[in-house]
This record gives C-alpha cells, structure tokens and sequence, in this order.
C-alpha cells in the first residue's frame, strides 16, 4: 500500500499496463516528455520511449481515428483528450466509428481503446474547460463510459478498461485529480459495469458518482446526525450502468435520490430515474428526486458557477423530499 | 507498355469488366427493389480501381469508398458474398449488418467504408501506426473521392501521416463533383495533389481512366510506401457515370465524351487490339464469361436467406449481451 493522489494512482495503471503488454501505447497532446497536462503520463516517455508514448498536434479526430484504427489491427491505444469539452472535435470518430465498428462489420473488428478524458467543473474553468459530457454520449450503443471516483477504483478501472475489449470513455474528475488514499502497488482490476455501495443505508438510495460521488457521501454524514441512514451508490460505470445494484438498493430504501454533474434534460440522473420508475415503482414510498446542474453552460465566476452546480445542502434538501421533511 | 506483361492486361481487363457488370447487376436489381438503402457506383472509374487492387497485396489494407464494391470483389472476397451483403442477406459478409456502404473482410485486408465521407482518413492512420510498430511492411490504401478533400480529417491525415511516416497511399479519386458541386469551385484548387505537397507527400496527377498510366503510378506510389519512405499521395482524374438519383445535371458534352471516347473499359479494349494482346472474339467471351459470374451472383444473393433476428442484438458489446426487448 502506498498513499496515491488520483494522478498518481492513474499513472501508476498506465505503467503497469505499459510494462505488461507491449501493444498497449499512449497517445494524445503533450503526454510525452511533458506528461500530460494533469501529469498522469508521466514517466512513460522516459521509460517506453516516443514511439509508444506519442506526442500528437491538436487534431482531436485524428488521435481518436488513430486508436480505432490501430485497434482494429490489434493494438490496445490509451488517447488523452486534454478537456473533455474538447470531445466535440472527434464526437464523429466515437460515436460513428469507435462504438459501430465491431456491430457494422459484425464481429470483424474490435475495437479496444480508451479514450481518457479530463471532466468536471468546480474550478472557475468556464464553459470549455469545466463540463460533465457523460450525457453527450449516453445514446450511443457500443459505447463504454467508466468514471471513477477514489484513487483505489481509478487505477483498477484503468487497467481493466485497457484490457477490455470494448471501446472505453474514462472520465477523470478534475476536482479528484488531488485526493488521496491508500493504493496497492501491485496490478489489480476493479470490474467495470459494476456500482459500489460506498455507504450502507436503510432510509434513502442515493446515485451519484465522481464528484457528486463526495458530495454525496458528505451529505449521508449531515444526514446521519439527524438520524437519516442514507445509502449511497458509487455507480463507476456510467454507461451501461448496474442496474441490478441500484435496484436492489432502492427496493430495500423505497427512496431514490440521483446526483449527477450535467443538466437533467436527457442525461444520465434522467435514465436512472426512469428505470427505477419502471422498475422498482411498487417499493418507492415517495417520487424519485434528481439533484442536477441547472439547464445553463458552465459560468466563469465561481460564485455563479456554484449556483448552477450541485452541492451537499441540494442533495441533503432532496432527501428531505423524499421524507416529506420538506 | 514497357515492362507490363500481356497476360497481366489481360488479367486487368477481365478484372473491370468484373467491376462494370457487378454495378450494372447492381443498379438494374436496385431498380427492382432487391437491393434496399442507397447505392452509389464505380462506373466509370474501373480503370484507377483494378489499377490499385493489382498493386496491392492481400497482406496489405484499404478503405474502400462509396464507390468500391468492384474493388471488394477484386481484392479476394468471393462476389457472392459482397452481392449477398448488399441485398441485405444472412449469406453476406457482414452477415447483412453493413450494405452496400459498410462490407468490410478482414481477411483479405478491407476495413470497411465508412459512409461519414472522410472519416476513415484518420482511422487509415491508426492502421498505418499499428502496422509500424508491429514490424510489418504492409501499406494502407485509402479511397477518397475530391468532394470529400475539405474534410477536417482529411488534412489531419496527411499532415500526422507525413509526420509519422505511416505507410498510407492515398487515393484522391477525383471525378471532378461531390454530389454536385464542382471540385474546383469549393476547393482553393480543383489539382488536389496540390495539398499533399503542402505536406510534404509525394504526389502525382494521373488520367484514372487510363489503365497503364494508372498501374504505373500506382506502383511507383507502392514501392515507394513499402521502401519505408512514408505516404503517397495519387490523384486520379475520372468521370463516374452515375449523375445524381435524380438524373443527369452534368454538361451534354460532358457526358458524351467520357462515355463514348474517354470511358476506361473502352479504352482498354481499343489498347488490348491494337496491339494485338488479343482478338475481338477472345475479349467477348471475358465479358461473357464475367457477365454469367455475376449473374449467379446475384442468383446466390436473391436466394439467400435473410438475416437471422437475433443478429439485430449481437456484437454491439465484445462479451456483453443487450436487452432483446
Ligand atoms: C461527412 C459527410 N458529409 C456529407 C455526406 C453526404 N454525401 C455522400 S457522398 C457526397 C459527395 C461526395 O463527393 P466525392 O467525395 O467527390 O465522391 P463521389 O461521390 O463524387 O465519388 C456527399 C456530400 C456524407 N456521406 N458524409
Ligand atoms: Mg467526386
């Protein structure tokens, strides 16, 4: 065990999947000697070389198309688009290409990459630097979303994302990148498409992830002290998510509460919302509530941009509801 | 005519009339309903494209365009199956799932279409990259026709493969429209070789109709990928016969010229008897016997049964099953 940022533990995923299988290579801006913007590649320029740790020009398309294409010839690429706002500029090449090739041709290509990503807001990053694009991309078919939240389930996510077939979008929550706790230094997987309770509970369900994932867990304590047991469910897999482990909680709860970072037209609290309504309707004693960001882009003033966003006291309200404390 | 040997004329002649009967099956049964979605044809371009797939080997790699189904022919997968994949049948080579614009096979090199015009030309690097690091010599051929050069991946393309050195031939087929717009008035030059050279590729304008000249540049283009050297970049001027589904909207004289003197097949025929590689009767009964082949083709592909229901859910995930209901 060692104490491990985020960066550190990602970083870590990276070398030993680099050292493990040769086809596995990186490429994206400044990853090589650089490191990358946040640091998560650094190390492998120095120790795999540029031929497989590669520096790419700003042609977001063009880094996509290549891990599809050197894929579909069996390499395993790892691409970094710095922003995940930046996903836009080859939304073409994942969604048309990276999640259809392996249904279009039936069965003749795989197409096995990761596309890592930089998301979330909370730092006075603005419009382009700051969004939560899990929505962007919830109705693609083929398409993998894997978010994790701690320092321990990121670097097992990571390697088990780079060993998996199937094309993987890896959020990294920017307000993550920095927190901290014990990581194995050895190679482990943690299993993708599956939730963790990180909180048992009795009263509420609580879906969240990522940063919403903290938010959460700190709103379950304040609820604590006034004698509210709050479940909380880290769902780690966006798309598809586990239905099974969520469903299970809220027929034990009968009350469901979904946090996400997006707003809610179309996005991922409203798919959760709806198959807990389809699904567990007969075990909920009140409505589902959602706990979004507002139907508004990322303000730049972080006076504003906390007033669209989430927070602990939103979800803590949004419990209330279901308890018809309100 | 040089080093080419009457025998591998004789072999590319067979191999585009191989191409124009398959699109004429195709555009009569498409006219009768059997063949479903859209369809775009090499008419008119089979010259360039038997002059590529002779210069290719299965153990290299293409992108075939809209505009290739004689090329998936004439590359190695049995024409039955690229027949069946159009009609949309189990029997097809995409077991029905792809069509006319996405018959991909693996197996003798051929990644498939990708009907966003263009987008391959990045996939085409991730090909070229892979096959790099693997150690091997095999290039990658991409098909890319001029109403597509304005593509934002298509200038990412050449610019990373020229950076890289990837083993890419890039084959500008330039039939002087996208669907109806000429090239030159919506590119800032209508000789798009002209681009590669701001990237530093290697380039060549060549006629597409004309056989030899397009076998020959073409092979220097191969030979020059294969050597390590990097990309090359062809653009072969060509015509297609087929306007828009609405009807012809190119110039009278236009069309007359490409179909009565500039039409590649009967070029070909006119160089094959003029210079005595063989005689009316041999060349007639090629065409004959390449139209029967594609009429059992078409045959197998009628009789083929449709696509089981359950391929509908299968292979969108590698290990995961989805909903059926
Ligand atoms: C990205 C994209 N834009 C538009 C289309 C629609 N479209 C299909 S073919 C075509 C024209 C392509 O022209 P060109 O590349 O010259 O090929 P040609 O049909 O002339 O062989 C267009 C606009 C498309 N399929 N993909
Ligand atoms: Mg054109």
């Amino acid at each position: 065990m060692k104490k491990m940022t985020m960066v550190q533990a990602l970083n870590d995923a990276l070398h030993i999947a680099m050292e493990e299988n040769e086809r596995v290579f990186v490429l994206g801006e400044d990853v090589g000697k650089m490191g990358g913007d946040f640091g998560v590649t650094r190390g492998l320029y120095e120790k795999f070389g540029a031929e497989r740790v590669r520096d790419t020009p700003l042609s977001e398309a063009a880094i996509i198309g290549t891990a599809v294409g050197a894929a579909m010839v069996g390499m395993r690429p790892v691409a970094e688009i710095m922003f995940a706002d930046f996903l836009t500029t080859c939304y073409d090449q994942i969604v048309n290409n990276a999640a259809k090739v392996h249904y279009m041709f039936d069965g003749q290509f795989k197409s096995s990459i990761v596309i890592r990503t930089a998301c979330g807001a909370g730092f006075g990053g603005g419009p382009h630097h700051s969004q939560s694009v899990e929505g962007w991309f919830m109705n693609v078919p083929g398409l993998v979303i894997v978010a994790p939240s701690t320092p321990y389930d990121a670097k097992g996510l990571l390697i088990a994302s780079i060993e998996n077939d199937n094309p993987i979008l890896f959020l990294e929550h920017k307000a993550l990148y920095r927190i901290k706790e014990d990581v194995p230094e050895e190679k482990y997987t943690v299993p993708i498409r599956k939730a963790k309770i990180g909180r048992e509970g009795k009263d509420v369900t609580i879906v969240a992830s990522m940063w919403m994932y903290h938010l959460a867990l700190n709103a379950a304590e304040d609820l604590a002290s006034e004698g509210i047991s709050a479940e909380v469910i880290d769902l780690r897999t966006l798309r598809p998510w586990d239905h099974e482990t969520v469903l299970e909680s809220v027929a034990r709860t009968g009350r469901a509460v979904v946090v996400n970072e997006a707003p809610k037209i179309g996005g991922l609290s409203a798919d959760i919302s709806a198959v807990i309504s389809e699904e567990a309707f007969s075990f909920l004693k009140s409505p589902v509530q959602r706990v979004a960001a507002l139907d508004t882009p990322i303000p730049f003033s972080l006076i504003l941009e906390k007033l669209i966003l989430p927070d602990k006291e939103k979800i803590i309200s949004a419990v209330h509801k279901t308890l018809k404390k309100a | 005519m040089g080093e080419i040997e009457t025998g591998k004329i004789l072999a590319m002649y067979r191999d585009m009339c191989i191409i124009r009967s398959f699109e004429f099956a195709l555009e009569r049964e498409f006219k009768k309903g059997n063949v479903p979605g859209m369809l775009h044809t090499g008419v008119g371009q089979e010259a360039l494209l038997t002059a590529i797939a002779h210069s290719i080997r299965k153990s290299d790699g293409f992108f075939p365009d809209h505009r290739c189904h004689g090329l998936l022919v004439l590359a190695g997968t049995p024409g039955e199956k690229i027949m069946a994949e159009l009609f949309g049948k189990a029997t097809g080579v995409c077991s029905g799932k792809g069509g006319s614009l996405h018959s991909a096979d693996p197996s003798v090199g051929n990644f498939g279409d990708n009907a966003v015009e263009g987008s391959f030309m990045v996939t085409a690097l991730g090909v070229g990259l892979g096959w790099k690091m693997q150690g091997k010599d095999s290039v990658v051929a991409v098909m890319v026709g001029d109403g597509t050069s304005g593509r934002g991946e298509w200038h990412e393309s050449l610019n990373l493969a020229a950076t890289w050195k990837l083993p890419i031939l890039y084959c500008c087929v330039n039939n002087g429209y996208a669907i109806s717009t000429p090239v030159g008035e919506s590119h800032a030059t209508a000789d798009l070789y002209e681009f590669a050279k701001a990237y530093k590729i290697p380039s060549v304008q060549v006629d597409g109709n004309d056989l030899l000249a397009a076998y020959e540049a073409t092979q220097k283009a191969v030979a020059h990928i294969r050597a390590g050297n990097g990309p090359y970049f062809v653009e072969y001027k060509t015509w297609r016969w087929q306007g828009l589904f609405s009807g012809e909207f190119r110039p009278p004289e236009e069309v007359r010229y490409y179909k009565e003197e500039h039409d590649p097949i009967q070029m070909t025929r006119k160089l094959i008897l003029d210079k005595n590689i063989a005689d009316e009767a041999h060349l007639t009964k090629i065409e004959q016997e390449v139209n029967a082949r594609i009429e059992d083709w078409v045959n197998f592909a009628m009789q083929s049964p449709l696509p089981n229901p359950e391929k509908a859910t299968a292979n969108v995930y590698v290990g995961w099953e989805v909903e059926k209901a």
